[in-house]
């Protein structure tokens, strides 16, 4: 399988490494704040993936949604918690335990690896470019309309539900 | 690949730094003359060079971090703060064929990118570990966040008019009547809205500076202040470069004046809007933060969803279709 540079693959290769990176540092962070952030990094990163696969829309929901409104919403919840970080977060394990443990890792993505390029994969690739907003909303108000409306009304129900419960507790 | 691919960024970022000194030197020049004051006079003739001193003054100021501070997520905000706001300046169509980027989902992507500067205030925010800082912080978050909703409804009606979300596409529509007509309701909704999304009087409340000092930027000096400054006035180009397009017409000339180059009529539409929004400023006093969240949700809102209705129904009425 050659991949081929074109500049695509090199956007891909860029925007997978800041996926991933953005993945680690959220986990190597100590401060939730620096979690979410590196959360939200990583994916307004995929929304560019998105973008990669003619998914425009998709992309731009993505970045509307879970970069701005849910990382927003979390660094809300956050901020009104303890600002001051437990700064105990020094090296504990043994040498040996983390060679272990890079072995294993090492071994389990080697296997994933193998397995997935052995994989021949069925069918024909779709042609993404046809993929505009316009055959979208067809399909979503059109063929799959049925389901968007009940959708919509177990959003709904859910919202007056959060605001009964939250009614009852200023209440009380 | 083209040069202009590289090169009309960095014109377009010129462009817009220029546009950021005068407009402050406007706003203030403006302010002052309608409240019966000169303005910056002293700094070159008739004060035009008062901006250049404030910015040179900023640069060279010493760079201040609190000790406290979180240091990588203080150094970081600014920049996350002001990424989004040159980065929705693509989607912008100055005339039929002077624009960077011609997407079809043009007027999502400004609305989303624009969210994430919401992150860099709250980001600034909370690293500063101050309290006013934090407070003027989740104020703009907040306010941010309920007067994007309003903003989104109030154009749905010009989408559904034009069936398309490409901002281009926009524009060629309103090529015999402008949006501002028939979209009236979500015209007067989207400017106020927009008002409180660029945090200008009298929305300004993340920056009430007799409650909250300056708000979130209140530890940040010298060139990290100048970005968040910067932000705010790149924001305040491109929304007037929005309302401009999805409202007044974008480059479509005014009464078949087509002797005036397109590139005129939009800066003319566009000049109008900034003047406004300097205008609102200089008449009305700053609002309560209950009453800001009122507005937003009780009569904005609401507002906002008749207009999409209102749009809906006219939209099947015989004749009055033509419009709509």
């Amino acid at each position: 399988m050659a991949l081929s540079l074109s500049g695509e693959s090199i956007a891909f290769f860029v925007l997978s490494m800041m996926a991933i990176g953005g993945g680690i540092m959220m986990i190597n962070s100590t401060r939730v704040v620096h979690m979410v952030l590196a959360l939200a990094f990583s994916l307004l990163s995929i929304a560019g993936i998105y973008v990669l696969l003619h998914a425009e829309f998709l992309a731009v929901v993505q970045v509307l949604i879970y970069t701005g409104a849910i990382s927003i919403l979390m660094l809300f919840g956050i901020m009104l918690t303890k600002h001051k970080v437990d700064e105990e977060d020094g090296w504990s394990g043994r040498l040996g335990h983390s060679l272990l443990s890079f072995l294993g890792v090492g071994a389990l993505f080697a296997i994933v690896m193998g397995v997935i390029y052995r994989t021949p994969f069925a069918g024909k690739v779709a042609a993404t470019k046809s993929f505009t907003v316009e055959a979208l909303g067809k399909s979503v108000f059109k063929q799959y309309v049925i389901p968007f409306e009940l959708t919509s009304i177990l959003l709904l129900v859910a919202l007056v539900g959060a605001v009964i419960l939250a009614k009852k507790e200023a209440d009380s | 690949m083209q040069a202009m691919t590289f090169i009309g960024p960095v014109i377009l970022l010129g462009i817009v730094l220029g546009f950021v000194t005068i407009a402050i030197l406007f706003e203030r020049k403006v302010i002052g003359w309608m409240q019966g004051r000169h303005g910056p006079n002293r700094v070159g003739p008739w004060g035009v060079l008062q901006s250049v001193a404030d910015v040179l003054k900023l640069l060279l100021k010493e760079d201040i971090i609190p000790h406290q501070a979180d240091r990588s997520l203080f150094k970081w905000a600014p920049v996350i703060a002001f990424i989004p706001a040159f980065a929705v300046l693509a989607v912008i169509p100055y005339t039929s064929s002077l624009f960077f980027a011609d997407i079809g989902v043009g007027l999502l992507y400004y609305i989303a990118v624009s969210s994430i500067t919401t992150i860099g205030v709250l980001a600034g925010g909370w690293a500063s570990n101050n309290k006013y800082a934090l407070l003027g912080a989740m104020r703009s978050a907040a306010q941010m966040i309920s007067y994007e909703i309003p903003l989104v409804m109030a154009v749905i009606g010009v989408v559904m008019s034009v069936g398309s979300l490409n901002l281009i596409r926009i524009v060629e529509a309103q090529k015999d009547l402008w949006f501002i007509l028939p979209q009236f309701i979500g015209f007067v909704v989207f400017f106020i809205s927009s008002l409180a999304e660029l945090n200008r009087t009298p929305f300004d409340l993340p920056e009430a500076e007799s409650e909250l000092v300056a708000g979130y930027h209140v530890e940040y000096t010298g060139f990290r202040f100048a970005f968040f400054m910067l932000t705010e006035y790149v924001y305040v180009f491109a929304m007037a470069g929005l309302t401009t397009v999805l409202f007044l017409g974008g480059w479509n000339p005014l009464f078949g004046m087509d002797f005036i180059p397109p590139i005129i009529w939009f800066a003319l539409k566009f000049s109008l809007i900034v003047f406004a929004l300097f205008w609102i400023r200089a008449t009305l006093p700053r609002i309560r933060i209950d009453q800001l969240m009122q507005l937003g949700w009780k009569v904005l809102l609401p507002l906002a969803l008749a207009n999409i209705f209102l749009s809906a129904i006219l939209k099947e009425i015989p004749w009055i279709n033509q419009f709509y």
